[in-house]
């Protein structure tokens, strides 16, 4: 496996996944969470508003999953996009990112996403290539 | 496998079943602790997340029986609204149909980031979890029969709304009245030919009759209530040591304090999903009047019945002869009560519950009505509708949104304005044929056709 970091987008029948990778975890999921705003379309210049998203959970792919309906929910409730996704710390059971966000002028081209499943969860080490992550949305 | 999981269908529904591997979803619901009977599975199944699309499971509540919000879903009480009116497509309907879908197009907000025809605080929403229907209603949006002719009367008294947060309540503030995206829509369709006469006059349809279909659910606020609760159960799965195949599979037992909150959250968001279906026929009333320049009243348009596909509720059935308190998960699944049940509505008792069942977009819709056997056979449950057949990725490899916007022009089905990109993700290619769910759920014993539907006109987010 590439230790570069990325993103694909895995097929499901009704929904759709995202598959993050990267050399470190809180990179993993900066990934997975730039590929969510990629997906509804809201990734987006700046500049914008900087502002915290801290989430818990009890376990790291819940953390993973808590994070992305953290995003999804501030998108939806402040009707916002994201320029800058930027994952600070990152442990099995919190995480801390600095987010910027950009107000939407008009309504996004993407798809709408209704939340992170724990459907196939899996937050994965690989000896010397680094952390990959899955998660299921529902959209 | 606490017991054998069933799947309706004919061979060729089944073989599809097979090769999407739910029906390994199937067996996975079949180890829920409480699960009686069966865990089943309609025509339309296919492979969710945890429990299939399609899905219908019950537990016993006074066994340890367990509630799981993945057997409801994110989109809590998704569901179909059929209008009718007194207009026949000949010659009524016809020559208006480009100004009607440009109206429609307007009066219902639609997409992602839209804002519903009615703008709430959170005061207001909490009112609308509480009252459902009755909300809208008491502001002067619809009538009285709007109510009368909604599954649960417009509301489920037992909703709490105390148990959806502040951030479900955020989400929905500036929702209401909204149709949302993805495979929600709004079609104007034409009553194509009626299967069962006697059910069919119940419910005020006749050949030729231009009706209006509205398929959304409860929008963001729903969405947050299942996100919110299904990291609840997560936790109290993991704690109480109940073992699940799949993580999105969370459960607690319905005697436990994170069941009844969640029961009392999800019918609450239940009551706003039925309250936006509510709303958005108001916008359709506005519409029809802009463009036939005669009131709503005077055109006939009317709710034959609105029914949720989403949904868990407290239910009685009868298992090995004995009545027995049931939660009932209907996961992309209609409930269909048959004839004389006390629930259907008064007008329908006689024929048994209407169950509106939506074509994918551009294909036909069909009205059915429960069977006396349903209840025996699925705890009163059938499809939901076609049920998807390929994923997004490839749907959108096969055909493009433009190329899929003309075939429905090539239909003579008129377009509302919409983001062509995202039309092959929702193309009839990507869902299995209606007809054949629904020929499979007669010969079943779940529910019979009454009627079919064909769009001419689509309106989409």
């Amino acid at each position: 496996m590439p230790t570069v970091a990325g993103y694909e987008l895995l097929e499901h029948t009704a929904d759709l996944g995202i598959r993050a990778w990267a050399p470190t975890a809180p990179e993993a999921l900066e990934h997975a969470a730039r590929a969510l705003a990629e997906i509804m379309g809201v990734a987006l210049p700046g500049p914008g508003t900087r502002r915290t998203v801290q989430v818990s959970a009890t376990d790291e792919p819940g953390v993973l999953v808590a994070f992305l309906n953290e995003l999804i929910w501030l998108h939806e409730a402040e009707s916002v996009g994201f320029a800058e996704i930027d994952v600070i710390a990152a442990s099995d059971q919190d995480l801390i990112a600095e987010v910027e966000t950009v107000t939407l002028q008009e309504a996004p081209g993407g798809l709408g996403v209704k939340a992170a499943t724990y459907h196939q969860l899996e937050v994965g080490r690989h000896p010397g290539a680094g952390v990959e992550v899955r998660v299921f949305l529902d959209v | 496998m606490r017991v054998p999981g069933i799947v309706f269908g004919s061979e060729e529904l089944i073989r599809k079943a097979v090769d999407d591997r739910a029906v390994e979803q199937v067996a996975n619901v079949a180890t829920l602790p409480g699960i009686v009977r069966a865990s089943y599975a309609m025509p339309d199944i296919h492979w969710g997340y945890g429990f299939p699309i399609g899905g219908v499971a019950a537990t016993d509540v006074e066994a340890d029986g367990v509630i799981s919000p993945g057997g409801v879903g994110f989109d809590i009480a998704c569901g179909v609204r059929l209008l009718r009116s007194e207009l026949a497509w000949d010659p009524d309907v016809r020559p208006l149909v480009h100004e009607l879908v440009t109206a429609l197009g307007r009066s219902i907000p639609r997409g992602m980031g839209t804002n519903g025809r009615m703008r709430l605080d959170r005061g207001e929403v909490a009112m609308v979890l509480r009252e459902g229907v009755r909300f809208p209603l008491s502001r002067g949006v619809g009538v009285k029969q709007d109510a009368e002719l909604c599954e649960d009367g417009g509301v489920l008294e037992e909703a709490r709304p105390d148990e959806v947060s502040d951030k479900a309540l955020g989400r929905g503030a500036s929702q209401l009245g909204s149709l949302g995206s993805g495979n929600h829509f709004l079609e104007v369709q034409v009553v194509e030919e009626i299967l069962e006469p006697v059910a069919a006059n119940a419910m005020g349809l006749f050949a030729g009759q231009v009706c209006v279909m509205i398929h959304s659910g409860s929008r963001g606020l729903g969405h947050q209530v299942c996100t919110d609760h299904v990291k609840v159960m997560d936790e109290l799965t993991h704690r109480l040591g109940i073992e699940v195949p799949d993580r999105q599979l969370a459960c607690a037992p319905l005697s436990h304090e994170a069941a009844e909150r969640y029961l009392g959250a999800m019918y609450a968001a239940a009551n706003f999903a039925r309250a936006n279906r509510h709303v958005l026929a108001d916008g359709v009333r506005e519409a029809f009047e802009g463009v036939f320049r005669r009131s709503a009243r005077d055109l006939g348009l009317a709710l034959v019945y609105d029914v949720s596909h989403n949904l868990a509720k407290i239910e009685e059935h009868e298992v090995d002869g004995r009545a027995r308190r049931l939660c009932v998960h209907r996961k992309g699944a209609t409930r269909a009560f048959g004839p004389g049940h006390s629930d259907v509505p008064a007008a329908y008792r006689s024929i048994g519950q209407p169950v509106v069942i939506p074509g994918s977009m551009g294909t036909a819709s069909y009205v059915l009505v429960g069977f006396e056997t349903s209840a025996a056979r699925s705890f009163g449950s059938t499809c939901h509708g076609a049920g998807r057949a390929m994923s997004r990725t490839k749907a959108k490899k096969t055909k493009t949104g433009a190329e899929v916007a003309r075939a429905l022009e090539d239909q003579g089905i008129v377009l509302a304005p919409a983001h062509t990109a995202l039309l092959s993700e929702e193309a009839p290619y990507a869902y299995k044929d209606v007809s054949e769910v629904v020929r499979s759920c007669e010969g079943s014993g779940l529910s019979r056709v009454v009627a079919r539907l064909r769009p001419v006109g689509v309106v989409k987010g």
